[in-house]
C-alpha cells in the first residue's frame, strides 16, 4: 500500500504541525487521522492531498510519501514500528521519536532530534540533520538504543547524545560534543567534529576527520588499523572513570 | 447549609477507639456533627472501609528545594503526564510532580492533611505559593532552625527564652507551623565545606554541638507550646553504623508534654544502619524499635524506602554530597543564608543493590518492630524514600507476610544474613494502618484538637471511603486487593465534599494553611529587640521588613494561637 501525502498549499502556516499521527501502521485503518497545528485539530485531508493505491493488511506492506512543504512537520514516524516513510523534502523536529522498526527516509534535510530515542529501524537522511540526531531528550539518561541512523549531509550538535545502543554514521562533519554521554553502540562521523565523547562512559566513536578541541580527558593508547585507515585509539572519558573507545584520524588540543 | 450523610460505614477511629463498628457519620458545612436533616446527600458506603482522611507527617511536595528537583529532572516530568480534564488541571512528574499532581494523586489516596517538612524560612513565600495550589489538602510546614546563626549564638551563650524569642518571630513571620532540625549544624559547617559526625562535635564558629542545639530548642518548642514537638533528622544521616549517634539523640529527649511526643524523629530508616562501612553495613532497626517502646516521649516515622527511581531532597546538604559522590548523578547544592542549606540528587533504588534492599527492609522492621503503631509512622519521607504513591505498597507489606516474603525473594540474597526482616511474623491489622496513617499522625502533629485525623463531633470532615469490605478481605493473602483499595479510594471527603471518587478527582478545592503564632512578652519580641535587628541588617541580603509572608499569600489559613511562657 503507498500513502501520499502531499501538503496542500492552503496548509501553509508559520505553526508547526504534530503529526505524529503519520506512522504507517496507522493507514492500515484507513486515513481517517487527525493532527494538530497549534491549538487546533485537523483531519489528514484537511491538510494534505491523501491518495492511497493498493492496500495491506501488516504496517510493514505500508509506504508513506510525504511531500510539498513538509518541513514545519513534526513528530513523524513516532513510535513507529514497521513500514516505510519516505519524504521528498525537508521534515521537522523529533522525526522518529522513540522508533522501533521499519525505515524512514528523508530526501531533504532534518530538523532537531531526528531519531530522538530511537530503539530499532532505520534512518536515513539524505541531507543535513540538525542537532541531537539520535540523542535523549532534555536529562534523560538514555538517547538511541538501537538502530540506525545514516545522515550523508552534516549533523549539528549534540548528535548522538547519551547513545546507548545502535549506529549513528555522518558523512560529513558533525558539530560540538558528538556523542556526549555515550553509554554504548556506535557513532561514526567521516568528517570532522568538535569534542568528541565528552564524559563517555562506553560504547565507540569513531572520527574519520579531525577531532577538534579534543578533550584532555582522555588517554592515548595506541594506533590501529580500522577499515583501511589509520586512527589514533583513545580511552575515556576517564574524568567519568568511563571505558570507552574514541578513534581519531587527527586531533587538536585547545591552545 | 450543606449537609451530607454516609450510611452504613465500617469505621475505624482510633483517636476515639473505635474499630470496625458500622456506622453513619453526619456532616454539615465542612464539619462532622452529630445528625442531619433529612434534606442531606446521602452515600451510601455500604459497609466499606471508612477512616478519617489520611495525614501526611512528613512530605516534600512544596517550596525551592522541591521545585529545584523538577527543575533539574526534565526527564521525570515526562513521566506520568495526565491532560487536563474537567476542573482538573494537567500534570506531570513523577517523584516530584507538579503542585496539582501531588495533590490530586494524594486526594485519590484519601489524604487530606500534609505537612511540608521543611522550609527555609528566606525562602518560605515559594513554600506558600505552592501550598495555594495544592488545592485538595490542608497544608502547613515545618520550618527549619538547624543552622540559624542568632539561635546558635543564644545557645552559647546559655539564653534558651532568646532560642524560644526567635523561634516565635520566625514562625510567625514565615507563617510556619513547627520546629524542623535537619543535621542540626552541619548543614551550618558544610557552608564552610564541613559537617559535623555526631552530636558531640562543635560547630565551627558557633562553639554549639549539635546536643546542645537540640536539647534547647527541644526546651523552647516546649516554652513556646507549639502545637508539634521538635522535628528532628539526626546527624549523621545514611552512614553505615550511625545507629548509636541516632540512639545518642533521641537520649537526649526529655519527656516534657503529656499530650503528645516532644520529639518526632523522622525517617529514621536512614539513621538505623549497622556497620563500620558499606562491607558490613547492616540494620539496626531492633535497638532502635526498642529504645523508642521505652520513650513515649518519642514518635518516630518510617521513611521507607522502596524500589524505583525517585528524588532525594534534604536541607542535609553534606549528606547529598556524600550521596553524590556515590552516584556520580547530577548534584544540586543550595545555601541559605543564616539559615540553613539544602542538597538535591536523582537516585534510583534497585534490587540487585544490596545496601537497597538492606535499606528496604529497615524501614518496615521499624514499623513491624515498634510496638506502639502510635510511635512508628508511615511515611516514605517522600520523594527521598520512595514518591507517596507507594505508601499503598508499605501498607500491603506490613499487613501481610506472604507479601513481605515474596519481595524478600527478588532482592539481594546477601540480604537476608544482614536483617532480621525474614523472622518478624508480625502482620499489622486495619486498626494499626490507621494509626500508622492518620490518627497516630494527627496526634503527633498536635492537630487532632483542632479537627484532623479523627471522624468525632466537631471534627473537619475529612473522610476516606475506601473500596474494602474488611471482613471479606485477608490482607495477609489477598494483599492485592489492599494494595489497590489503598490506591484509590471510592470517595474522598474534604471538608464535607465529595472531592474525588474512584480514583477521579472532582473540584478543584479551597484548602487551608494552618500557621503558628506564639504570644510572647514585649521584652522577647524580637521585631524590637536591637541586636537581633541589627544582624539581621547586618548579614541578609533582605531588609527585616521584607521578610515576613504577607497575608497574601494565605488565602484560607487557620492561625494557631499559643501562650508562651517568655
Amino acid at each position: 500500500m503507498k500513502v501520499t501525502l502531499a501538503m496542500k498549499p492552503g496548509a501553509r502556516s508559520f505553526i508547526p504541525i504534530e503529526a505524529e499521527s503519520i506512522v504507517p501502521k496507522n493507514f492500515l485503518a484507513g486515513t481517517d487521522l487527525l493532527v494538530w497545528r497549534g491549538n487546533r485539530e485537523f483531519r489528514l485531508d484537511e491538510v494534505f492531498a491523501v491518495s492511497v493505491e493498493g492496500d495491506a493488511d501488516r504496517s510493514e506492506d505500508v509506504e508513506v510519501v510525504l511531500s510539498g512543504e513538509t518541513f514545519r512537520l513534526k513528530r513523524v514516524g513516532e513510535y513507529m514500528d514497521g513500514g516505510r516513510i519516505t519524504i521528498l523534502g525537508d521534515i521537522g523536529m523529533h522525526c522518529g521519536n522513540f522508533m522501533s522498526g521499519g525505515t524512514i527516509e528523508v530526501h531533504g534535510n532534518a530538523d532537531g532530534w531526528l531519531g530522538r530515542e530511537m530503539a530499532g529501524g532505520t534512518i536515513l537522511c539524505r541531507g543535513d540533520a540538525a542537532d541531537y540526531c539520535a540523542s535523549g531528550y532534555r536529562g534523560g539518561r538514555k538517547g538511541m538504543t538501537g538502530g540506525t541512523v545514516e545522515v550523508f549531509g552534516r549533523a549539528g550538535d549534540f548528535l548522538a547524545e547519551s547513545i546507548a545502543g545502535g549506529t549513528v554514521i555522518v558523512h560529513g562533519d558533525a558539530g560540538d560534543m558528538p556523542g556526549a554521554e555515550m553509554h554504548g553502540g556506535t557513532l561514526i562521523v567521516h568528517g570532522d567534529c568538535r569534542r568528541p565523547g565528552a564524559n563517555m562512559k562506553g560504547g565507540s566513536c569513531y572520527v574519520y576527520g579531525t577531532a577538534q578541541g579534543m578533550l584532555p580527558t582522555f588517554k592515548k593508547i595506541e594506533t590501529v588499523q580500522h577499515e583501511g585507515r589509520t586512527l589514533i585509539r583513545f580511552t575515556g572519558d576517564i574524568a567519568n572513570r568511563g571505558k570507552g573507545n574514541l578513534f581519531v584520524k587527527d586531533y587538536e588540543y585547545l591552545d | 447549609m450543606s449537609e451530607l450523610l454516609i450510611r452504613n460505614a465500617c469505621v475505624i477511629d482510633p483517636l476515639r477507639g473505635i474499630n470496625a463498628e458500622t456506622m453513619d457519620i453526619a456532616i454539615r458545612d465542612g464539619r462532622i456533627v452529630e445528625e442531619v436533616s433529612d434534606a442531606a446527600e446521602v452515600i451510601d458506603a455500604r459497609g466499606m472501609l471508612t477512616l478519617p482522611g489520611g495525614v501526611d507527617s512528613h512530605t516534600h511536595i512544596c517550596g525551592t528545594k522541591v521545585n529545584f528537583g523538577r527543575y533539574m529532572s526534565p526527564e521525570d516530568m515526562r513521566a506520568g503526564r495526565t491532560p487536563r480534564r474537567g476542573p482538573l488541571h494537567a500534570t506531570s512528574g513523577y517523584s516530584v510532580p507538579t503542585t496539582y499532581g501531588n495533590s490530586y494523586r494524594y486526594s485519590v489516596m484519601g489524604y487530606t492533611t500534609l505537612l511540608e517538612g521543611a522550609m527555609a524560612p528566606l525562602e518560605a513565600r515559594h513554600t506558600h505559593e505552592e501550598f495555594l495550589y495544592t488545592p485538595l489538602q490542608d497544608t502547613m510546614a515545618n520550618v527549619l532552625f538547624d543552622g540559624n546563626w542568632g539561635i546558635m549564638e543564644a545557645i552559647r551563650d546559655g539564653d534558651k527564652k532568646r532560642v524560644a524569642a526567635i523561634i516565635a518571630w520566625t514562625l510567625k513571620a514565615v507563617k510556619g507551623f513547627a520546629v524542623k532540625l535537619t543535621n542540626p549544624g552541619g548543614t551550618e559547617a558544610w557552608q564552610w565545606g564541613k559537617n559535623v559526625s555526631c552530636i558531640r562535635d562543635p560547630v565551627p564558629h558557633f562553639e554549639v554541638t549539635p546536643a546542645e542545639i537540640i536539647r534547647s530548642i527541644v526546651e523552647a518548642n516546649e516554652l513556646l507550646h507549639l502545637p508539634h514537638s521538635v522535628h528532628l533528622h539526626c546527624n549523621n544521616l545514611g552512614t553505615p553504623g550511625n545507629y548509636t549517634c541516632t540512639l545518642g539523640s533521641l537520649g537526649l529527649i526529655p519527656d516534657l508534654n503529656k499530650k503528645r511526643q516532644t520529639l518526632y524523629a523522622t525517617h529514621v530508616q536512614f539513621h538505623a544502619y549497622g556497620g563500620s562501612g558499606w562491607k558490613d553495613f547492616c540494620s539496626k532497626s531492633e535497638p532502635i524499635a526498642r529504645f523508642v517502646d521505652m520513650r513515649p516521649q518519642i514518635v518516630m516515622d518510617m521513611g521507607q524506602v522502596m524500589f524505583g527511581r525517585t528524588t532525594t531532597m534534604t536541607a542535609d546538604g553534606p549528606m547529598e554530597f556524600n550521596l553524590y559522590r556515590l552516584h556520580h548523578e547530577k548534584w544540586s547544592n543550595h545555601d541559605v543564608e543564616l539559615e540553613t542549606g539544602s542538597g538535591i540528587i536523582p537516585v534510583i533504588y534497585r534490587r540487585k543493590n544490596l545496601v537497597n534492599s538492606i535499606m528496604w527492609a529497615i524501614g518496615l522492621e521499624l514499623a513491624l518492630l515498634t510496638k506502639s503503631p502510635w510511635q512508628c509512622l508511615l511515611t516514605t519521607d517522600n520523594p527521598n524514600g520512595a514518591p507517596f504513591v507507594k505508601y499503598p505498597e508499605i501498607i500491603g507489606l506490613l499487613m501481610s507476610k506472604k507479601y513481605r516474603d515474596a519481595e524478600f525473594a527478588t532482592i539481594h540474597p546477601d540480604t537476608a544474613s544482614r536483617v532480621p526482616l525474614p523472622a518478624i511474623e508480625r502482620e499489622l491489622d486495619w486498626y494499626e494502618i490507621a494509626v500508622m496513617t492518620r490518627a497516630g499522625q494527627a496526634r503527633a502533629l498536635g492537630l487532632q484538637d483542632l479537627g484532623k485525623g479523627h471522624l468525632g463531633p466537631g471534627a473537619d470532615a475529612d473522610v476516606a471511603i475506601y473500596p474494602l469490605l474488611i471482613d471479606e478481605v485477608d490482607p495477609s493473602v489477598d494483599y492485592r486487593k489492599v494494595i489497590d483499595a489503598f490506591s484509590r479510594t471510592e470517595y474522598t471527603i474534604k471538608r464535607g465534599r465529595v472531592v474525588a471518587r474512584r480514583g477521579e478527582c472532582l473540584v478543584d478545592g479551597s484548602n487551608a494553611t494552618f500557621w503558628v503564632r506564639p504570644k510572647v512578652s514585649e521584652v522577647y519580641d524580637m521585631g524590637k529587640d536591637p541586636d537581633f535587628i541589627e544582624k539581621f541588617d547586618r548579614y541578609y541580603t533582605v531588609r527585616m521588613r521584607n521578610y515576613p509572608v504577607q497575608a497574601e499569600y494565605l488565602n484560607r489559613n487557620r492561625c494557631i494561637e499559643t501562650e508562651a511562657e517568655i
